[in-house]
């Protein structure tokens, strides 16, 4: 005998709700789905009226399926909301690029302008290449903390007051079993409240964060909407993977055990007395950061010195890791700089301008050498922003092992850095690299402040960890 | 063999961790001094005068075994070490199948010289209860005992290894009154505390972990404490088999249960990696509670505080609302008003915690004792 929708429509039930195990028919079934998700946006205050939101469309079944729903819900509310689509492009072949054709079908489905950013173009590298560095093992490290700075600059750019993700209940029940495992209680207290944000950046909502990723699949799939369901590639994520494992497990003896594991998030309290790290901005890149520099800035600095192992685990094996490069990396780039440095001489014959550019760096040059410390900057002329934005490394790109200097001045270029070195001291202990300017780009009227790269309180090429 | 991680004298004969090795003193050194320490660095009992009756809850496991030699020990010591308490033994007969364990447990208690009262678990459906029996199996309510396998028959099982925790916990708190105990020690190890964390998060008790998991659950007068807290289950068991200490049961979790589940994962994940146990342990002991003061209403069933702050929206609401929206949807477009009779979660905020109110949707409400009569 077949089973009734529970509403008393008489119609025939095509599914069982997980999270009360009432059975309904497809009608109401999109009635509920949709109805759950407007009681979700209006009770949890989500969004002003005439509001700009970006949905971060990722191609797969809950971005799809966000836009649908914040679509269907915008018209038939009246939420006056302006949506758009943000999409990133991390560069995975075989499945962003596959997954990015689904998203511009969402654009044409649903009429909404669409921005897309790749990786190649905010960090200079691909996933793809990412992972040829460090492996598979710890990729989607990389790959998530890349993502969440690049939906802040996206949404920056397209000026939206918040960003709309498709984070399901499922996601953020895992999320809290992992946070209780690895011990990150400063996530964990946060992972369940429905808008993320501090002050100063823009929020994150998600209005799918007590629908149930069964539903989402089944509104989906009833609905016919196109999406993209293959696997990343890189996928196994192996934390994740295990709170993964233990939640599908959990959900078959008691599906409603997500929604309690997300009542326990919300009601959880961290104790008085315990520190939290507290969320300010990076130094380097001006994007949230809880430390003095993002992970991201970390991450990509691996990624250019060729340790890519920078940034994954504990941060004093990150300092450790920096302190054998810069050792390293000292003894042969002051040969180079000696030898670059006579090149120019004579190449340029112009000893006058130059021995006046460079008249303290000079000496600060040659007593750096002799103490064969690593503070090594021929920044020169280049400062005040200058140099950064417009100055190219000609000379060291060609250098192969100075290869990864251009790729850092194109990102400076573009996001400029600059203006936040001046901010940053640098001991003599501390990461430096090569900035060999141009010579035709010096500006010998600015010769006053020609030392301070030198010195250590300026140079665009200036890490501080 | 290369020698003990501690002394650096002896060869060392018992692994910890899959990588430290210790002597068998210096192990059963660190055991204890995990013990005392956990005892002392809470101050619950240090800071009073006289000596206190402590109520040491025995299951016949693996824990209480060694919290038993534990305390025995330390109670006889003839110095200034010696313990400030008085150790009053008690074991609750969980079914009739226990007797045996019943039995062992009252032998091994009188060979130490120390006498052990006994209880049946279904006296928690019994208005007046018995008072405890002192070194003998009490006779059995036949009528109580069909009436409470009835009331667990009826629950799944996770919501029963739920229910029974909370049972023995009521129970402990009564028979610690009726034995003039203020304190009551339990002997859950570390790696019954992580198990016991992931449970409570996914069966909603995330407001509660401090006093289900932390070492001292003061919920009530009667303090109940955790003395075995550091010590892991490796540890009990090397401890177990150097003194060679009587095992008298393994520790049963239901059936097919959230909690098995939970368990099995655990013990997996430790096994591939060594800090997992302590990791949770240590993210449980940041966890605490939201606005401590001033709450009057207290669950009727695990006597948790019942929160006053008023959620907006929580995964409660969400779960209310789909009920609403699944049966009724003319109902639904009033967001503010979700239906009571139909509710997930009857009682909630009002007599009940968020998951006993769930719990409560498993039991009936005749078969519950007189105290819940409110809630019927």
């Amino acid at each position: 005998m077949p089973v009734l929708c529970r509403t008393g429509c008489g119609k025939k039930a095509v599914l069982k709700r997980p999270k009360t195990g009432d059975a309904l028919c497809k009608e109401c079934f999109y009635h509920a789905f949709e109805a759950e998700i407007h009681y979700t946006i209006t009770k949890g205050r989500l969004f002003n009226n005439g509001d700009s939101v970006a949905i971060a469309a990722s191609g797969g079944k809950d971005s799809t399926v966000l836009a649908h729903v914040m679509k269907t819900l915008n018209q038939r509310y009246k939420y006056g909301l302006n949506l758009m689509l943000l999409s990133i492009d991390e560069g995975i072949t075989g499945y962003r690029d596959d997954s990015l054709e689904t998203v511009k079908q969402n654009r044409d489905d649903y009429e909404m302008p669409l921005k897309i950013l790749s990786y190649k173009d905010l960090y200079g590298w691909t996933m793809d290449e990412i992972v040829a560095q460090i492996g598979r093992k710890n990729n989607c490290t990389f790959c998530g903390v890349f993502r969440r700075q690049a939906l802040d600059r996206g949404a920056a750019m397209l000026n939206v007051k918040c960003i709309a993700t498709g984070h399901n209940a499922d996601d953020i029940a895992e999320t809290v079993l992992m946070n209780v495992l690895r011990g990150d209680i400063a996530r964990l207290k946060r992972c369940t409240s429905i808008s993320t944000g501090s002050e100063g950046t823009i929020p994150r909502v998600k209005p799918l964060k007590y629908t149930y990723e069964k539903e989402i699949v089944m509104y989906a799939h009833y609905k016919k909407l196109v999406y993209f369901s293959t696997e990343c590639v890189f996928a196994p994520n192996a934390y994740r993977g295990h709170a993964r494992a233990l939640l599908k497990d959990m959900e078959k003896i008691r599906p409603s055990c997500i929604m309690d594991i997300i009542y326990s998030g919300e009601t959880m309290a961290v104790k008085e007395d315990i520190t939290l790290p507290t969320q300010r901005i990076c130094i380097r890149c001006k994007f949230v950061s809880s430390q003095e520099v993002c992970k991201a800035c970390v991450l990509l600095e691996g990624l250019n010195k060729g340790l890519p192992r920078l940034g994954i685990g504990k941060s004093s094996k990150a300092k450790k890791m920096l302190e054998e490069y810069n050792a390293k990396q000292g003894h042969t780039t002051i040969k180079e700089t000696m030898q670059y440095l006579d090149n120019n001489y004579t190449n340029i014959g112009n000893i006058e301008n130059c021995l006046s550019n460079d008249k303290l760096c000079k000496s600060r040059v040659c007593k750096v050498s002799k103490n064969n410390t690593q503070l090594i900057n021929i920044s020169g002329k280049c400062n005040n922003g200058h140099c950064s934005g417009q100055c190219k490394n000609n000379q060291f790109s060609k250098d192969k092992e100075n290869k990864s200097n251009t790729k850092i001045n194109i990102l400076l270029e573009q996001y400029e850095l600059s203006e936040t070195s001046n901010n940053v001291t640098v001991g003599p202990s501390h990461a430096n690299i090569l900035n060999a300017t141009d010579l035709d780009n010096l500006y010998p009227d600015q010769d006053e402040d020609s030392c301070s790269g030198t010195c250590g309180k300026m140079g665009s090429m200036q890490i501080g960890f | 063999m290369s020698d003990c991680k501690k002394c650096g004298t002896i060869p060392g004969t018992i692994l910890l961790r899959q990588k430290d090795l210790y002597c068998t003193n210096c192990f059963l050194a660190n055991v204890n001094h995990k013990f005392r320490a956990c005892i002392g660095k809470n101050r619950i009992l240090s800071h009073k005068k006289q000596i206190e009756n402590v109520l040491i809850c025995l299951s016949g496991g693996p824990g209480s075994a060694v919290m038993s030699d534990l305390v025995c020990n330390a109670v006889t010591l003839n110095n200034h070490k010696k313990l400030g308490l008085t150790p009053i033994f008690f074991h609750i007969i969980s079914s009739s199948d226990d007797m045996n364990v019943a039995r062992s447990i009252i032998t091994a208690c009188n060979k130490k010289k120390h006498d052990i009262y006994l209880c049946h678990i279904s006296e928690y459906l019994l208005a007046k209860k018995n008072k405890p029996i002192m070194n003998d199996i009490p006779i059995i309510n036949k009528e109580a005992d069909t009436k409470f396998r009835n009331l667990l028959n009826d629950m799944s099982s996770s919501t029963k290894n739920d229910y029974l925790i909370k049972i023995k916990r009521e129970l402990f708190i009564w028979y610690a009154k009726e034995l003039l105990c203020n304190i009551i020690f339990t002997a859950e190890t570390s790696s019954t505390l992580a198990v016991n964390l992931i449970s409570n998060l996914s069966l909603g008790r995330g407001s509660q972990v401090q006093h289900d998991i932390g070492f001292c659950d003061s919920r009530n007068d009667i303090k109940i404490l955790r003395p075995l807290k550091e010590i892991t289950f490796e540890e009990l068991q090397h401890y177990i088999n150097i003194n060679k200490l009587e095992l008298l049961k393994e520790k049963a979790v239901h059936g097919n249960s959230l909690q098995s589940v939970i368990k099995l994962f655990v013990h997996d994940l430790q096994d591939n990696y060594q800090s997992t146990i302590s990791t949770i342990c240590k993210t449980a002991e940041k966890i605490g509670i939201q606005d401590d003061n001033n709450h009057t209403n207290k669950c009727s069933m695990c006597e948790s505080c019942l929160s006053d702050t008023e959620y907006n929206l929580s995964a409660l609401e969400a779960t209310n609302y789909s009920r609403t929206v699944s049966i009724d949807q003319e109902k639904a477009k009033c967001l503010n008003n979700p239906i009571d009779q139909h509710s997930m979660f009857p009682h909630v905020k009002k007599y009940l915690c968020y998951t006993c109110s769930k719990n409560y949707l498993e039991i009936d409400p005749a078969t519950l004792p007189v105290h819940f009569k409110h809630l019927t």
